[in-house]
C-alpha cells in the first residue's frame, strides 16, 4: 500500500468520524431538499424560461428566454395592477397586524383573574385563521367588523389621506377581523419574549421611580426589537401564501389556460416572490441596522 | 381664646389628613401603585379584551348562529343571532354532504401521522444545525431559511410531476414522504425552533454524557428529545393544526378517493345540490349556507378540542421553548 493511499485512507476515516454523525442526522433533510425543493426550483426555473404546452405523456418545452417575464408587465394587463395593489394592502397590513399583536400582548401579558380564559380566546384563530374555514366565512361576509358599515367612512378617509389610498384603506378595513385574526402567532411570539425580560429590571426601575408609561418605552419596546422583526417576518411570510391572495388566483388561472400555459404562470410566481424577496431583505436590513446601532451605543 | 382657635386648627389639619389618606387609599385601590395594578386600570383592560374578544368571536358566532337556522330564518332579516326555531338539518346535511367519518378518518391520518413525523424529523435536523459538526453548517442553515419563504406555487407543478411519477397521487403518502425528508408543511420554521432550543442548552450537559460513555445517538434520544419536551409539544400541535386545515397541497395532490375535510367543504355544494353545479360562483345560495357553515363548524370541531385540552401547555411550552431568543 502506498503512503498516499493511506493518508487518504486515515483522511477519510477521520472525516467520517468528524461530521459522520452530523451528517447522518442531517441526512433525510438533505435527501429531501434535494428531491422536493432544489430539482423543482430548478426545474420551475427552466419552465419560466419556456413556453410549456401539455402533449399526451408529458410536456413540450420551446425556449422563448425572458418573453415570459416581459409579458407579464406588457402585455398581461391584470398582473401588474394586482400585483400592486396587494402590494400596497400588505404593506397595511403588516405593521397593523404586528401593533396589534403588541397591543394585546401587551394586556394579556398583565396578571389578572381568568387571563388563561382571555388567553385561549386569543390563540382560538390560531387553529383555524388558514384554509378554507376562513374562505367560507369570508364568502358570506362574516368577517367584516359589524359597525365599521354603520358610520360612512370612505368620505373621511378621503378628505384626509387622499382619493389613490381610499379605496385600498376600505379593502384593508373589510377585512379587519382577519387582521385581528392573523396576529394569533404573533401574540404568542410577543408573549413569549416579554418572558425573556428579566423582572427584576422592571423592579428596579420602578424603584427608581418611573413610572409604567416610562419602563414600556424604556424597556419593554427595545427589548422586544427583535420580537417585532420577527414578527414582521413571519407575518410577511403568512399573508404571502394567504388563501385568499387575488395574485395567487391569477397565477393559477393561468396555469390552466392554453395560451398561457405552465411556463407563464413560473415566470408570474418568480416575480412575485422577486418581490417579497426583495421586501424581506428590506425588513431584515432595517431591523438589522436598528439594532446595531442600539449595541454600539 | 387662643388655644380653642389653636384647637379647632390642629383638628381640621388632623381632618385634612385623615382625609387626604383616605384619598391615597382610595387612589391606590382605583389606580393602583403602579397603573397596571389598580381598579380602573384592571376595568379598562377588562373592557378593552372583552370588546376585542368578541369581535374575534363573532364570525365563530355566525358560523354557529347560522348552522342553526332554518331556510325561513335565514332568508328573514330581522332574524340575526338567534334563530327562531333551533334546526338541526343543516349538521346532519353537512354530516352527510362531507361523509364526515370517512374524510375525519382522512383528515386525522394525515394530520396526525405526520406531525409526529415531522417532531422527529425537525428535532433531528435542528439538533444536527446547533451541536453536531457538519461541513457547511452555515449554508445549510441558510437553506433551510430559504426553503420556509419559497412559495408554494412555484414549485407546485413540477412537485405534481414527481409524485405522478412516484405514483403517489391520491394516498397519503403524498405528505408522509416529504415530511420524513424534512419538507413538511412548514418544516423550515420547526427546524429553526428546535435548532434554538437545543442551541440553549449547556454543553456540560453533552460533555458529562459523553464522558459517562453515551453515544451520540443515545445522548440524543435518551437526553435531548426529553428535554426538549415543550418543544416536541409545541410542533406537534402547530403541526397538526397546519396538516388539519391544509387546503392548497390536497387540492393539487388528492383529488379524487383520499380527500381530506377542507376538500370536501368545497365541494359541498355540488355534493348537496347537483342541479346547482358549475353556478356556485355566481350566486351565493341561502339553501346551503347553513349546510356550509355546519360544515365548517364540523371541521374545526376536533381541533378545537384538541387545543381545549392541550391550551395550557401549550402556552407555557411556547414560553419556555425560547423560541424567541
Amino acid at each position: 500500500m502506498s503512503q498516499a493511499k493511506v493518508i487518504a485512507k486515515q483522511r477519510r476515516l477521520y472525516f467520517t468520524k468528524r461530521y459522520g454523525i452530523g451528517l447522518l442526522f442531517l441526512l433525510p433533510w438533505l435527501i429531501g431538499f434535494c428531491v422536493f425543493v432544489a430539482i423543482p426550483i430548478g426545474w420551475s426555473l427552466f419552465m419560466s424560461l419556456h413556453k410549456v404546452a401539455v402533449v399526451p405523456g408529458g410536456f413540450k418545452y420551446d425556449w422563448i428566454g425572458m418573453k415570459n417575464f416581459r409579458a407579464a408587465f406588457v402585455t398581461d394587463n391584470i398582473f401588474p395592477i394586482e400585483l400592486i395593489t396587494y402590494f400596497q394592502q400588505m404593506l397595511l397590513m403588516v405593521p397593523m397586524i404586528v401593533i396589534f399583536a403588541l397591543l394585546i400582548s401587551l394586556m394579556l401579558n398583565q396578571r389578572f383573574p381568568g387571563r388563561f380564559i382571555y388567553r385561549a380566546i386569543f390563540f382560538l384563530p390560531v387553529i383555524f385563521a388558514t384554509g378554507q374555514v376562513l374562505s367560507e366565512l369570508f364568502s358570506q361576509g362574516a368577517g367584516e367588523i359589524p359597525f365599521l358599515e354603520q358610520y360612512n367612512l370612505e368620505p373621511l378617509i378621503n378628505q384626509y389621506v387622499g382619493k389613490q389610498f381610499t379605496e385600498i384603506i376600505m379593502v384593508v378595513l373589510s377585512r379587519a377581523i382577519l387582521i385581528l385574526w392573523y396576529s394569533g402567532v404573533q401574540i404568542l411570539i410577543f408573549i413569549a419574549g416579554f418572558q425573556t425580560i428579566s423582572p427584576s429590571i422592571y423592579e428596579a426601575v420602578r424603584i427608581d421611580g418611573a413610572s409604567p408609561w416610562d419602563s414600556f418605552w424604556k424597556i419593554t419596546l427595545p427589548a422586544s426589537i427583535p420580537f417585532i422583526s420577527l414578527n414582521v417576518l413571519y407575518t410577511i411570510i403568512d399573508l404571502f401564501t394567504f388563501p385568499l391572495n387575488p395574485v395567487l388566483k391569477h397565477i393559477k388561472d393561468n396555469m390552466f389556460k392554453i395560451e398561457t400555459g405552465y411556463g407563464y404562470a413560473s415566470a408570474l410566481a418568480w416575480i412575485y416572490f422577486g418581490f417579497i424577496f426583495v421586501l424581506i431583505a428590506l425588513v431584515l436590513l432595517l431591523f438589522n441596522r436598528s439594532m446595531n446601532t442600539r449595541r454600539s451605543r | 381664646m387662643n388655644s380653642e382657635l389653636w384647637i379647632e386648627k390642629v383638628s381640621r389639619q388632623v381632618k385634612g389628613v385623615f382625609w387626604s389618606r383616605t384619598a391615597q387609599r382610595i387612589k391606590v385601590v382605583v389606580i393602583g401603585r403602579n397603573i397596571s395594578e389598580g381598579l380602573l386600570a384592571k376595568l379598562i383592560l377588562y373592557g378593552l379584551l372583552t370588546i376585542v374578544a368578541y369581535l374575534y368571536l363573532q364570525p365563530i358566532l355566525y358560523m354557529i348562529s347560522t348552522a342553526l337556522k332554518n331556510l325561513s330564518d335565514l332568508l328573514d332579516p330581522t332574524v340575526t343571532w338567534i334563530p327562531r326555531v333551533i334546526t338541526w338539518d343543516n349538521v346532519s346535511d353537512a354530516f352527510r354532504g362531507l361523509q364526515y367519518m370517512d374524510a375525519l378518518k382522512n383528515t386525522a391520518i394525515i394530520a396526525i401521522s405526520c406531525s409526529l413525523i415531522q417532531v422527529l424529523i425537525c428535532a433531528m435536523t435542528g439538533y444536527a444545525l446547533a451541536k453536531l459538526s457538519i461541513p457547511f453548517k452555515g449554508l445549510f442553515t441558510a437553506l433551510v431559511i430559504l426553503t420556509f419563504l419559497i412559495p408554494p406555487q412555484i414549485i407546485i407543478i413540477p412537485l405534481y410531476v414527481i409524485y405522478s411519477k412516484l405514483s403517489l397521487l391520491n394516498t397519503p403518502f403524498v405528505f408522509l414522504i416529504p415530511a420524513f425528508f424534512g419538507q413538511g408543511l412548514k418544516s423550515a420554521l420547526f427546524i429553526l425552533i428546535f435548532r434554538q432550543f437545543f442551541k440553549s442548552q449547556p454543553l456540560s450537559l453533552e460533555e458529562a454524557a459523553k464522558l459517562d460513555g453515551a453515544s451520540t445517538l443515545r445522548l440524543f434520544f435518551g437526553i435531548m428529545l426529553p428535554l426538549a419536551r415543550s418543544a416536541c409539544l409545541v410542533v406537534f400541535l402547530f403541526s397538526f393544526i397546519w396538516y388539519w386545515n391544509m387546503y392548497y397541497e390536497p387540492q393539487w395532490f388528492l383529488a379524487k378517493d383520499f380527500t381530506p375535510l377542507s376538500i370536501r367543504l368545497d365541494q359541498l355544494e355540488d355534493v348537496l345540490n347537483p342541479s346547482l353545479l358549475g353556478q356556485r360562483n355566481t350566486i351565493e345560495n341561502p339553501v346551503t349556507e347553513g349546510a356550509k357553515m355546519a360544515a365548517a363548524f364540523l371541521i374545526i370541531f376536533p381541533p378545537i378540542i384538541v387545543f381545549m385540552f392541550l391550551q395550557r401547555w401549550f402556552v407555557t411550552g411556547i414560553e419556555r421553548t425560547g423560541i424567541v431568543e
